[in-house]
């Protein structure tokens, strides 16, 4: 008689409150999902601006849906310029355990 | 004592010398118990103590000295929410330590508290100064804690700001006092509506010195980098201390004497925008924080410098809301370096499998943080946020706030939950932390919720009251105000969410990353021995010259205060510091009273 093997959801050892809150960002669907759904709820938060919050349009900030662009294009920026200042400003671990006495020597 | 007298004790003395005591009977306390009965008995009896104070805007305590008066208990409005949140952080932290037995730092840790909480009801410049330093001195051992030549070394530098700040502090005060005689603020200027914010006039003498003392503390650009160097290297309860109470205790400071001072307008943009850079390519965790921290205190500094009742009331409900989850924040890091030894992004992730009630309270400061509607950062920050959009002449600011909170989901919101607990699998399993850090995180947690729920609860305690129950009532909860901040959240996810799928999100790294602190650990020496050789070579020139005067003036000095000169000979150590300590006494004398 073979014993069936049940479903075991998480993994071995995992705590029972991560496999119940977290274990399902662990599918492979998950980054589409959620970001599926953010654009989702975007589109609908600027709708709800325009339906619920209206304002006149004195200047571009007043334009409905500004803050949604302005936070993408801020992180964005502030992300990507990661890149260049990595590159600028990253140095080995331990670069100022060096004394005194070897400033300057940077390679 | 009968009854009475313990009420008018409690009623009359400043909270913060409850903590004192606790702190100073805490070495002697041998079991966990007895250290809990100190740790969080002491706040609780401060609690108590600023409940049952005898009145607001009162000189409940004075003493005098050197002719003096000192003001060592004036609550009011400002202070009262200040010295809520060093209070209740005080306890926070008390039960946090609890699985640590180190009488050293957990003493030093209750004077630092102590101290803050002193500072901030205190009402003369003098008691603020010798609190001040106290805070100083007191939260260094947090530095110090782990015990290792790093850890020294940075202690070192930390408290060479902090002195410094001190000096400069006590210098502006000897110069304003000699001036003007005045050193209570209650008695330099009233301000708005009758509550005293703002005092000092920048023109008056000693008053840049005083705000510069004050900006070393709140870590203003250029420096501001004491506080990353020495938070990521404190123990795991050290930096969690470190992170309520000293910046803090500077932004009261300068709420207190330069609300509505300009200039704070500028640094405060400044101080929000240009850490976000840095913690991008930051590859530890807690110094993430660190910059964080730089970020969030940039806010308030701007706030205070705009300088009206909204604004001010801003600055106040987002120091006391940081305080809880920029503690929070710090906890459940200093939980993972407990189990792990690290928070080092590069080294960490998928700790949310043994870990999860750690990360469910990372993940509720990380939405508080990120002023998510709901938790405690939307309705502290939104009152800033809406005190700068009020002015037209601050658009700029408001877009570099703006620009900011962006920057603080990409920071705090994102990065510190994502790359520790989720992203790739470590392949670390580690214990759960200690009881007492759960405790701790749950109860920051659980105010984190509270405030953002009910912000009823937290302005009713602002320093303009009325104000604040108007901006509750007319603008936090708008269909517009709501849905803009869901839209800045949103969006900004979106775009991490994009980065990451295409792989333009910058991989954490090893490494160091420098900023200011490369001019005083890498530059000044080079400059040193540069400046060095050509002085020496000038100087060759000039004793060439003037080599007959010059050998004299140097074989007389050198007769006077060489290592065998008569000054140096015979004279014991304790009088040489006698000796120093009267110059300094007749120093501060000199310019308290000429």
């Amino acid at each position: 008689m073979s014993e069936e093997k049940e479903p075991v959801l998480g993994e071995p050892g995992e705590h029972p409150l991560s496999v119940f809150l977290f274990s399902w960002m662990r599918t492979p669907l998950f980054k589409i999902v959620v970001t599926w759904s953010l654009v989702v709820i975007g589109a609908a938060l600027i709708g709800l601006e325009m339906l619920l919050a209206f304002r006149p349009i004195k200047d571009v900030t007043y334009a409905p849906g500004f803050q949604g662009v302005f936070g993408f294009v801020a992180f964005a920026f502030a992300v990507l310029s990661g890149w260049p200042l990595g590159k600028m400003l990253r140095r080995p671990e331990g670069y100022y355990d060096k004394r005194s006495g070897e400033a300057g020597r940077d390679d | 004592m009968t009854i009475e007298r313990l009420a008018d004790l409690l009623a009359n003395t400043n909270p913060g010398f409850f903590i004192l005591a606790a702190a100073l009977l805490l070495p002697f306390a041998r079991d966990v118990a007895s250290r809990a009965i100190l740790m969080v008995g002491g706040p609780l009896v401060a609690l108590i103590a600023l409940i049952s104070a005898e009145g607001l805007s009162i000189n409940l305590q004075t003493v005098q000295f050197l002719g003096l008066e000192l003001v060592l208990y004036r609550p009011d409005s400002l202070s009262f929410v200040f010295g809520l949140a060093f209070i209740i952080a005080s306890a926070l932290v008390g039960v946090y330590s609890l699985h640590r037995r180190d009488a050293l730092q957990d003493s030093t840790a209750m004077l630092y508290a102590g101290a803050a909480i002193t500072a901030v009801f205190v009402g003369d410049l003098i008691s603020l100064f010798i609190a001040w330093e106290l805070t100083a001195i007191a939260s260094v051992f947090q530095i110090l804690a782990p015990r290792g030549p790093e850890s020294v070394r940075a202690a070192v530098r930390y408290l060479v700001f902090q002195i410094g700040s001190g000096m400069l502090v006590l210098a502006g005060i000897c110069m304003y006092v000699a001036a003007t005689g005045d050193t209570q603020f209650a008695l330099i200027a009233p301000s708005q509506a009758g509550l005293p914010v703002g005092v000092m006039d920048i023109n008056a003498p000693g008053a840049v010195l005083i705000l510069a003392g004050f900006g070393i503390k709140a870590a203003f650009p250029m420096v501001h980098n004491w506080l990353q160097d020495s938070y990521p290297r404190a123990s795991e309860t050290g930096a969690v201390v470190l992170s309520a109470f000293t910046t803090k205790l500077a932004v009261y400071a300068l709420a207190r004497y330069f609300a509505g001072l300009e200039w704070l307008i500028w640094i405060g943009a400044v101080m929000t925008v240009f850490p976000v850079f840095f913690a991008v390519i930051e590859n530890d965790l807690r110094k993430v924080l660190a910059y964080s921290l730089n970020n969030q205190v940039g806010f308030m500094v701007c706030a205070v410098g705009i300088g009206t009742q909204l604004a001010v009331n801003g600055a106040a409900a987002h120091a006391f809301a940081h305080i809880m989850y920029k503690a929070l924040l710090f906890m459940s890091m200093g939980a993972v370096l407990y189990r792990t030894g690290t928070t080092k992004a590069s080294e960490l992730g998928g700790l949310h499998r043994t870990m999860p009630w750690t990360t469910l309270f990372c993940l509720i400061g990380a939405a508080s943080i990120s002023a998510l509607p709901l938790f405690s950062g939307f309705v502290a920050k939104s009152m800033v946020m809406s005190a700068s959009h009020a002015d037209p002449a601050l658009f700029v600011v408001w877009i570099a706030l703006l620009f900011a909170s962006a920057g603080v989901l990409e920071h705090s919101g994102i990065k510190i939950p994502y790359f520790c607990f989720f992203s790739h699998d470590s392949g670390k399993r580690p214990q759960e932390a200690p009881f007492n850090m759960l405790l701790a995180m749950g109860a920051a947690a659980a105010l984190c919720i509270l405030v953002g729920l009910s912000p009823g609860w937290l302005y009713q305690f602002l320093p303009y009251q009325e104000a604040a129950m108007e901006y509750l009532a007319t603008d936090l909860w708008t269909a517009g105000h709501v849905l803009q901040q869901f839209q800045l959240l949103v969006f900004a996810a979106l775009a991490f969410m994009l980065l990451q799928w295409r792989r333009w999100y910058p991989a954490e790294k090893p490494g160091l990353i420098i900023d200011v602190e490369w001019f005083w650990r890498r530059g000044w020496p080079v400059m040193a021995r540069a400046v060095g050789k050509r002085v020496g070579k000038a100087g060759r020139v000039v004793s060439g010259a003037i080599g007959a005067v010059g050998g004299s003036a140097q074989l007389a000095a050198r007769q006077v205060f060489g290592p065998e000169g008569w000054v140096a000979a015979n004279v014991p150590l304790s009088a040489t510091a006698v000796l120093s300590l009267a110059i300094l006494g007749v120093v501060l004398a000199f310019s308290l009273f000429a």
